[in-house]
């Protein structure tokens, strides 16, 4: 082949590695942007999270595991063993899945039904859910707050009604006093487990509906009606076809509802007791409470995320393996 | 098996009629093709009989007990869905035996008849595999064996062939043909297709704008349309507007011989229906009308020549099949073809007649 022809060849088939080479500058920008502001506050917190407390003042950057140490087997280990950090993880986690399953089953009927609605009523609903998402946290809990109380709230509606009555009369009102749902004069939901679940549900539930609405409507209604025809009714339809062709969609709305209630924090300040308050509200009393101690405040922040991330890596998992 | 019978039965959504009142007997161990164009109510009747539709009136009789206000999982029927609505969380067995399972079947048991369906629809050695693994075919016999796993009174038929390939479409229309004389089972199939229902029916009804136009057995409906809509929808023929004259029919200049004719009264409008193999080519001693033509189009499909011709009364396809005497149209020629006095189908025209 001539030098011609080659020259040529290479005018007509231009190599495509200098095409996949190019890179434009509004791009590198773009993503130099990105990168930083997703990671730069994380590796600060990472950073933060060795670093070391100088009493009666700031912290110093440092390399120490003192902070993790804490959080796991306690400042005085290996004299003393405590799991007081541990315990806040454990409250993080118990609220955060009993709330994000709270949501998804009471959402799952109500998105179904609504997905069997005329087009008109489920934009209506959904415009009206979506609404209810401007709510801030700070808000819903104030309206939780004041519908709880018990001055102003349900429980003075139980006792004016004369349902506590009736209660104590018909033996339930111990049963709630052994849930913790009540003093020795009245019902109380403040400060309560109760409390605290039912409003970090209700925080979600526009969530737990947003995120299970596609996958609802797009549910095959023929596999509904084919189960039909061979003698399955609504409940057998329900168990046997609806909710393992949903299971993936459920396991990602509820492992998404929990990651976000891992980090709630008013809920649990004004409706959990305080030997059961989160490591959420941990990590703020260390970053911005009286011992301004950031480094153990990261540490802990660390720790939330990591667990948040094993919960996903879980799921991650679980939907991979049971994928049809 | 049991005869199922449709009173009077019809359904309205809103204001709309989507299926007019119809009376319509489907015999023990038959098998009825429902006909007709997209949205003629064909769908709706089927949803109707399966109970996944509540008729606005009328009655559901299976043999001769009313079941028209038993829910669809009551009823039982076996339905095999257009898409085929499998259960892409369950393996192929696990599809088949759905309806034994839940009726509470011992899983020895029920393993043991889904082997045995999976043979029937050969599909053994397929049971353990998911949905998702199986071609479309595969997937419509998993469809049939599930919908059959119940041993259903009725098995019904949502347009079954429409997510095949044209190829697979016809194999499988006479597998399940065979399929269902061996059972012997009572079924009813929805299509759009005319040469499907031809193949697979003992009886079509043929269906438009949710009325039943013709009931009959394939043959009948092809040679012996009962009205315009049913001669053009099933098979192709070729149409001519005229009025009745002196015992035949005049069409622009023509006077058509036709025995059909008898049955109107002179200067009464219709149509005439002729199929496209009925008109003759070079016999001239055949009884009919003789016309002059002239050949505008050849279409050679293979077995089978279209012949478009420019008549005295309008244009026509003639079908020419390659026999022993193989002739060569070409485009220009003139030709002469006859109608054949028996082979013209003659339907009300609605019209004022001509005085």
């Amino acid at each position: 082949m001539t030098l011609v022809s080659d020259t040529q060849a290479a005018v007509v088939h231009p190599k495509p590695q200098s095409a996949r080479f190019t890179v434009s500058v509004p791009a590198v920008v773009l993503w130099t942007v990105i990168l930083f502001l997703c990671l730069t506050p994380f590796l600060l917190v990472l950073a933060i999270s060795f670093g070391q407390k100088i009493e009666g003042a700031s912290w110093e950057w440092a390399f120490t595991f003192a902070n993790y140490e804490r959080v796991f087997v306690g400042a005085n280990w290996p004299e003393e063993f405590t799991a007081l950090y541990l315990q806040r993880l454990y409250y993080s986690l118990f609220y955060a899945v009993i709330a994000a399953l709270l949501a998804i089953l009471t959402a799952f009927p109500f998105t179904y039904l609504m997905t069997r609605l005329s087009r008109r009523a489920q934009s209506a609903w959904l415009v009206f859910i979506l609404s209810s998402l401007s709510l801030s946290e700070v808000f819903i809990v104030m309206g939780w707050d004041v519908l709880l109380s018990n001055r102003s709230g349900l429980p003075m509606v139980f006792k004016e009604t004369g349902l506590t009555d009736w209660l104590k009369a018909n033996g339930y009102f111990e049963t709630m006093r052994e849930w913790g749902l009540a003093n020795p004069r009245n019902v109380k939901f403040k400060t309560s487990v109760f409390a605290t679940v039912l409003t970090m549900a209700y925080l979600v539930w526009p969530y737990a509906v947003i995120l299970l609405y596609p996958p609802l409507s797009r549910l095959d209604r023929s596999m509904i009606e084919a189960s039909q025809t061979m003698g399955a009714g609504p409940w057998t339809v329900m168990r046997t076809v609806i909710l393992p062709t949903m299971r993936l969609p459920l396991l990602g709305a509820t492992l998404l509802l929990f990651v976000f209630l891992l980090g709630v924090y008013v809920a649990v300040t004004v409706f959990a007791e305080p030997a059961k308050q989160t490591m959420a509200v941990s990590v703020y009393e260390a970053v911005r409470g009286n011992t301004l101690n950031a480094p153990f405040g990261s540490a802990q922040a660390v720790v939330l995320l990591c667990t948040a991330a094993i919960f996903l890596v879980a799921g991650q998992w679980i939907s991979r393996k049971s994928a049809p | 098996m049991q005869a199922l019978e449709l009173s009077g039965i019809y359904k309205n959504f809103g204001s709309v009629r989507a299926v007019e009142s119809s009376n319509l007997t489907f015999a023990a161990g038959e098998l009825t093709a429902l006909l007709g164009p997209s949205g003629c109510g064909k769908t709706t009747l089927l949803r109707m009989i399966a109970g996944l539709e509540e008729p606005s009136g009328g009655s559901i009789l299976l043999g001769g007990r009313d079941i028209t206000g038993l829910a669809a999982h009551q009823r039982k029927f076996g339905m095999v869905f257009q898409n085929f609505a499998l259960f892409p969380h369950l393996s192929v067995r696990e599809n088949v035996v759905y309806a034994l399972v839940i009726s509470g079947v011992s899983k020895t048991e029920a393993m043991e008849t889904g082997n045995r369906l999976l043979d029937l629809v050969q599909l053994s050695g397929y049971g353990d595999r998911r949905i998702g693994e199986l071609s479309g075919g595969q997937r419509q016999r998993v469809a049939i064996a599930r919908a059959l796993a119940q041993e259903p009174e009725v098995f019904l038929l949502d347009e079954p062939m429409s997510a095949l390939d044209a190829k697979l479409r016809e194999d499988m229309q006479v597998e399940l043909r065979l399929l269902q004389q061996r059972l012997g089972i009572t079924t009813v199939v929805v299509t759009h297709d005319q040469r499907e229902a031809m193949t697979m029916a003992d009886k079509i009804v043929v269906m438009s704008q949710g009325r039943v136009e013709q009931v009959g057995p394939p043959h009948q409906i092809y040679h012996r349309p009962e009205n315009a809509f049913v001669a053009d929808f099933i098979g192709k023929a070729n149409f001519f507007d005229g009025v009745i004259e002196k015992g035949g029919i005049r069409v622009g200049s023509v006077l058509l011989q036709a025995q059909a004719a008898a049955n109107f009264l002179n200067g009464s409008p219709v149509r005439v229906a002729c199929r496209p193999e009925t008109p003759c080519f070079f016999q001239r001693d055949a009884a009919g009308t003789s016309l002059k033509s002239k050949v505008t189009f050849v279409r050679d499909v293979g077995a089978v020549r279209d012949i478009h011709l420019e008549t005295e009364i309008g244009r026509m396809i003639v079908e020419y099949a390659r026999g022993e005497t193989d002739h060569d149209f070409r485009i220009g020629q003139e030709l002469s073809i006859v109608l054949p006095a028996d082979g013209l189908h003659v339907f009300p025209r609605a019209e004022q007649a001509v005085a």
